[in-house]
C-alpha cells in the first residue's frame, strides 16, 4: 500500500480487537477508580466489561431525570440518600431526591453485528426491577426525542446473550450513524481509535452512564 | 456583536450566551466567562455559515446541540453528534468550559459535529 492510500474506516471490530479495546480501557477505569471491570465466561474466551451507578432521580417541576451517580455500592441505604441529598442541595436547590436506582451496564461483543452492544438493567434500591416505560422515562433528554420516533428499534428488553436474564439493550443497528464519523475523523488525522472508548463516550449517556473526558486522552489504541 | 458574519435573530433571541465572535473580540473574556468553539461539519452534515462562536463556559454541551439542531434546521427525527478530540462524544451534561480547558488550542475549542439520517 502506498503512502497516502487508506482503506476507509471500518465500522466494525472483530471479537479479538474488542477484547483489547476492553483491556486497554480497563487500566484506565482502575487508574480513576471508574468502576469497570471484567466478566469472564467460565470456559471461554468470551467474556464482557460491567460497571454498576446508583443513580438519584432528580425531579424537577418539568420532567424527572436521572441525576448524578454515585459509584460506592457498599453505602447502605440510608446512607446514600442522605449523601445524595446533601450534595445536590448544594447545586440545585429546586431538587428533589425520589430514589434511587440501580443501574447494571454490560458492554457485550456482538458476533452477529460485529460491534459492541450496550446491555444494561434497572431496579430501585429494594430490588423491583424498572419497567420498560420507566426506563425510557429516565432516557437523556438530549436523546429521548429521536429515540421516541422509533422505540421499536432503539431501546428493547432482551434477554443477556451470556446470562440469560431480562436486560434492557440499546439496539446497535445505528452504531455506523455515529461511529463513522468519529474514526473518518481521527484516520484524518493520523490517530488511532480505541472502538469503546469512543464508542461508550456516545451511546453510555443515552441511559445515565457518563465516560469521564480523561478515557478520551489516557486509553491508547490496540495496535 | 458582528456585522461580518451572518447570523440568524431567533437564535440570538434565545441565546444570549452563545454568540457569533467578532476579529475584535476573539479569544475568551474573563469578565463575561466565555470561551472561543469553533464548530467543523462532519460528513455530508450542513455547515455553518457561521463557524465561530463565543460561548458561556457554563453552557452544556446538550444546549449547544440543540443550538446547533435549530440553526440547522434539523428535523426532531434527526440525531446531532458532537465529537470533541475527534473521536469522542462528551457527555450532553458537560460543560463547554470544561472541555476548553482539556481539549482548548491556540485559544479555541474545536468541535465537530455530524447529523444522522432521518429514521426510516
Amino acid at each position: 500500500m502506498m503512502a497516502g492510500e487508506r482503506n476507509p474506516a471500518s465500522c466494525y471490530l472483530d471479537e479479538r480487537t474488542f477484547r483489547l479495546c476492553c483491556q486497554l480501557f480497563l487500566q484506565h477505569s482502575e487508574t480513576i477508580q471508574d468502576g469497570w471491570s471484567w466478566e469472564q465466561i467460565k470456559g471461554t474466551d468470551e467474556g464482557f466489561i460491567k460497571k454498576t451507578l446508583l443513580i438519584p432521580i432528580k425531579s424537577s417541576i418539568s420532567h424527572q431525570q436521572l441525576g448524578c451517580s454515585i459509584q460506592d455500592e457498599n453505602m447502605a441505604a440510608d446512607d446514600i440518600q442522605a449523601n445524595v441529598e446533601d450534595e445536590t442541595a448544594g447545586v440545585q436547590a429546586v431538587c428533589e431526591i425520589h430514589a434511587v436506582l440501580r443501574y447494571e451496564y454490560h458492554v457485550l461483543y456482538s458476533c452477529s453485528y460485529q460491534i459492541p452492544v450496550l446491555y444494561f438493567r434497572a431496579s430501585t434500591l429494594d430490588g423491583r426491577p424498572l419497567s420498560l416505560e420507566e426506563v425510557w422515562s429516565y432516557v437523556h433528554p438530549n436523546y429521548r426525542q429521536r429515540l421516541q420516533q422509533g422505540p421499536w428499534d432503539t431501546l428493547t428488553q432482551q434477554e443477556h446473550p451470556l446470562l440469560g436474564q431480562a436486560f434492557f439493550m440499546l439496539h446497535p443497528c445505528r452504531t455506523e450513524e455515529f461511529m463513522k464519523p468519529a474514526l473518518e475523523l481521527a484516520q484524518a488525522e493520523n490517530k488511532k481509535v480505541n472502538y469503546i472508548v469512543t464508542w461508550l463516550s456516545v451511546v453510555g449517556p443515552v441511559v445515565g452512564l457518563d465516560v469521564p473526558l480523561s478515557y478520551s486522552t489516557e486509553v491508547s489504541a490496540p495496535d | 456583536m458582528s456585522d461580518n458574519a451572518e447570523s440568524p435573530t431567533e437564535n440570538q433571541k434565545d441565546d444570549p450566551s452563545i454568540q457569533h465572535t467578532t476579529t475584535e473580540q476573539s479569544g475568551s473574556s474573563d469578565e463575561k466567562k466565555k470561551i472561543d468553539v469553533l464548530l467543523k461539519a462532519v460528513g455530508d452534515t450542513p455547515i455553518m455559515k457561521t463557524k465561530k462562536w463565543s460561548v458561556e463556559k457554563g453552557r452544556t454541551v446538550q444546549s449547544l446541540s440543540q443550538f446547533i439542531s435549530r440553526f440547522l434546521k434539523m428535523d426532531p427525527s434527526e440525531q446531532l453528534f458532537i465529537y470533541v478530540n475527534q473521536s469522542f462524544a462528551p457527555s450532553p451534561d458537560q460543560e463547554v468550559g470544561v472541555l476548553f480547558e482539556c481539549f482548548g488550542s491556540d485559544g479555541k475549542l474545536v468541535l465537530h459535529y455530524c447529523k444522522s439520517q432521518a429514521w426510516g
